[in-house]
């Protein structure tokens, strides 16, 4: 026949009350923190756990450069479209000044505009964004085009405006990881971008002011050798018209093809962001399940875990309370 | 006639003192109901004879008589309680210690891992990849950089702190085990005495079994029954404890007399020490190793030395040592030197002067994470190799406790690589962010980390998930050997008081039979006076 001794059922009672109050202590901690692994030894899943927090980390981070990067795109898509209105603006008056219904001093007058459509141009190229020109490239510290400060390279002499600034670092193009699989470009050298249109800009501003020295001469505004008129006449008309030829160059050779680039780039860029979102809320959707509580769930295991806890002390209670010495 | 009268008188008196025996070992029963270690007596009783048939061949009995006090004790019984009180105190250890090591690996996502840190780090590098002369994304890096650095120190100088007061309670262990072993000699004297007289040692043999449980929970051990209620205490490997009255000391030493020397360091610098015998005079030490024996087997000071570690062959690196301790610093140590060797070679650009900061200059060797150090840390090639931290002219066998980020100023950190063409010349642009993201695309990388015994192939990402996946299962193991360590000690100890415990039911119900034995031993005294009265009436 088996004995109880004292001590067995007092550790039984004990055992079984300590055992319900570690489940209330596990589902409160569970309810009041929204978690039901919380350290490694908790669950198998902490690895996966651990592996989906990361994932969600770096999409954070991600996300982030995405949105960085597209804001620094944008604003560069923003500079090209203001720089396509500008061409046009310029075309219409080099159409204009190509005209032989106007007369040398009408060009004159052209001429000053399509100099102030040139500044336009140049100051975009020397735009700035979170304060660094944004198409420096490496050399995003110096402004990629400065009228003051540069000389022709080639002579040494007196620069026209807004030679490029041709110091190394200033053609790269840089790409940034916008996910573990994207890598986009960021930026065009201002080299490729505005320097044709530029010089076509100061070509036409020469051809309509009455002169005809090129603009690699480096004689600045108003000066150089004049077109002897009247005979020059057609020769200023052809030279407008070369630097028609040459800003539609720089238009579909320069700009369009950026802003289709730019175009495309932010396109993928959405995409990503879209992916990114998708991602997080896939990881999000998995860490919950594994790592989350069910609210119902552990609210109902708190529930019976209290009932549970009443019971053992109930029975303790009555347990530890029958004596033989009542009935002797 | 008068035979029978004197009879009933004697038997009664003999029955009242009986009674009295059983009730006074009831009373004792009862006193003791919550004693630790007590076993319930019984009082053995046996029927007195005649010694000569009384007349007409008839023999009645002359009574009882008390022939001694038994322990209801099982030897089994016992010994299956000491094995699951030494399993239970040992899983108890390694689940204490344990967890104190998870809690640096939490995955409540608000706190500074080392798997969160590192991603934030390399998460800085790539938003600095996009406007590298951002003064704000170059504080973000440092900022990020020293958190990873402190991650990494904390979980490190935590583990190696766990190692020394693993290493601290070696010895403490020992001391109480000494004490043990001691008292336990003494009441083999005292049981052996007592019971060659003839004189019970019952409350002895109680405290002895209450001793060598307590043993138990520190040492594993075998126990042999001598003759003459001795017991001899010896380990595994029959090297003695206690024999007869006799006990042997054990100690602790870092500085061994045999063969082989010392132990390795701890992670905190310490030599681990070793658990001995020295049976050498005083000033001339001859030991004995223990360590190893002691290790494999069950109780407190066993599972503590399998956490602490150990090395069967000597050496000078803490990493040599095994157990889990070392296990978890051997990981963070290799993700440490992974920092030092190939982040920094990447941040040097691949080779020396190939990156540069926002004032031109390029990094040294050990430009980004950095250790302090006064020997010389670089081979003179300006690359950070494995062999410069390994070489024994640095002698450092840690450098998680000792890792710097080295950018303390943003514009010094270099995020640019040289676009010079010209090999003899180098130019380093603001707006170059291919350092930058050079690092941030290690996260990417599968790397080599290797430390002691040691060794993974994968990501910083993948080395910490199976980092905290061995911390994890660890932890788990320790508290399934808890669960079922407490299970079998509980079914143990079930047992034993199903065989020893005091039950009151029943010492109260034992009570009053005595009890009605008492009075009807006394009510037969009055009886045989009755009958006396009669016989002296008749004269």
């Amino acid at each position: 026949m088996t004995r109880i001794a004292e001590n067995q059922s007092q550790r039984g009672l004990v055992l079984n009350t300590l055992a319900n109050k570690r489940q209330i202590d596990k589902y409160s901690r569970e309810v009041s923190s929204g978690l039901k692994v919380v350290l490694p030894g908790d669950s198998d899943d902490a690895g996966t756990i651990a592996r989906y927090q990361q994932t969600l980390q770096r999409i954070d981070g991600y996300t982030s450069m995405v949105a960085q990067t597209k804001n620094m795109l944008e604003f560069q898509d923003s500079v090209m479209s203001q720089m396509s209105e500008l061409l046009i603006r310029a075309k219409e008056l080099a159409t204009q000044g190509a005209s032989e219904t106007f007369s040398t001093s009408a060009r004159a007058h052209i001429a000053e505009e399509v100099y102030q459509i040139r500044d336009n141009v140049a100051s975009l190229a020397n735009s700035s964004f979170q304060g660094r020109y944004i198409f420096g490239a490496g050399d995003d510290d110096d402004p990629p085009f400065d009228p003051s400060t540069y000389t022709v390279p080639s002579s040494g002499s007196a620069s026209t405006r807004y030679v490029f600034d041709a110091e190394l670092g200033t053609a790269v193009t840089k790409t940034v990881d916008l996910t573990d699989n994207l890598s986009i470009t960021v930026n065009t050298p201002a080299d490729k971008l505005f320097s044709n249109a530029l010089q076509a800009l100061e070509r036409l501003g020469r051809a309509l002011g009455g002169y005809s020295t090129l603009p690699a001469t480096g004689a600045p505004d108003g000066s150089g050798v004049a077109y002897s008129m009247p005979n020059g006449y057609a020769t200023q008309t052809a030279d407008i018209q070369n630097a028609i030829n040459l800003l539609n160059s720089a238009r579909d050779n320069d700009i369009l093809p950026e802003r289709v680039s730019l175009g495309g780039r932010l396109r993928r860029i959405e995409t990503a962001e879209s992916l990114l979102g998708l991602t997080k809320n896939s990881a999000e959707d998995v860490l919950s399940r594994i790592q989350s509580i069910d609210e119902t769930e552990s609210a109902a295991n708190l529930a019976r875990a209290q009932s549970a806890l009443e019971a053992s002390y109930t029975v303790t209670a009555r347990v530890l309370r029958i004596s033989i010495l009542d009935y002797i | 006639m008068s035979n029978y009268g004197i009879k009933i008188l004697n038997n009664a008196i003999s029955s009242l003192s009986a009674q009295q025996a059983l009730i006074a070992n009831t009373a004792n029963n009862v006193a003791n109901v919550n004693t630790p270690g007590y076993t319930r007596r019984q009082v053995e009783l046996a029927a007195r004879g005649d010694g000569k048939a009384a007349s007409g061949g008839i023999q009645v009995g002359s009574g009882v008589e008390v022939t001694g006090v038994k322990r209801l004790a099982d030897s089994f019984v016992e010994q299956v309680l000491r094995s699951a009180s030494g399993t239970l105190a040992g899983s108890n250890v390694s689940n204490d210690y344990l967890n104190r090591v998870q809690e640096l690996f939490s995955l409540d996502g608000r706190g500074l891992t080392i798997g969160s840190t590192m991603n934030n780090l390399l998460s800085s590098f790539n938003q600095l990849s996009l406007t590298p002369a951002n003064i704000d994304l170059r504080l973000n890096v440092m900022q990020r950089g020293e958190e990873l650095v402190s991650s990494i120190k904390t979980v490190f100088d935590t583990v190696a702190q766990i190692q020394k007061d693993l290493n601290n309670r070696v010895a403490s262990e020992v001391e109480a085990i000494n004490s043990f072993t001691k008292q336990i000699a003494s009441l083999n004297e005292m049981i052996s005495r007592r019971e060659a007289s003839g004189v019970s040692a019952v409350d002895e043999r109680d405290q002895r079994d209450l001793l060598l449980q307590r043993l138990a929970e520190k040492i594993d051990f075998k126990l042999v029954d001598n003759k003459g209620g001795a017991l001899s205490v010896s380990l595994d490997n029959g090297f003695p404890l206690v024999n007869g009255s006799t006990s042997r000391d054990l100690s602790v030493t870092a500085a061994p007399s045999f063969g082989g020397g010392s132990l390795p360091p701890s992670l905190s610098g310490e030599v681990l020490s070793y658990v001995v015998y020295d049976y050498g005079s005083s000033g001339s030490p001859s030991h004995i190793d223990l360590t190893q024996v002691i290790k494999a087997g069950s109780g407190s000071l066993g599972a503590t030395l399998q956490l602490r570690g150990y090395a069967a062959v000597t050496n000078t690196s803490s990493f040599q040592a095994d157990g889990v301790l070392v296990g978890i610093a051997s990981r963070v140590e290799a993700l440490t030197r992974s920092l030092l060797v190939d982040m920094n070679r990447t941040y040097l650009g691949g080779t020396p002067g190939n990156a540069g900061d926002l004032n031109g200059n390029s990094p040294g060797p050990f430009g980004l994470f950095d250790f302090t150090s006064s020997g010389v840390k670089d081979d003179g090639d300006g690359i950070p190799e494995y062999s410069d931290l390994t070489n024994p002219a640095l002698g450092i066998d840690n450098f998680s406790s000792i890792l710097t980020f080295a950018v303390t100023n943003p514009s010094t950190f270099a995020a640019a690589r040289d676009i010079d063409p010209n090999p003899a010349t180098t130019l380093f642009q603001s707006g170059d962010g291919r350092n930058a993201q050079a690092l941030a695309q290690m996260g990417n990388s599968s790397l080599n980390f290797a430390v002691g015994s040691f060794s993974f192939t994968g990501t910083f990402d993948e080395l910490y998930n199976s980092s905290l996946a061995y911390v994890g299962n660890a932890k788990k193991s320790a508290e399934i050997a808890v669960r079922v360590a407490e299970q079998s000690f509980n079914a143990a100890a079930n047992r034993r008081d199903e065989v020893s415990g005091v039950s009151l039911d029943e010492e109260f119900a034992n009570l009053v039979k005595y009890q009605k034995a008492f009075q009807a031993s006394a009510r037969m005294i009055k009886t045989a006076g009755d009958l006396l009265d009669q016989i002296v009436s008749l004269i």
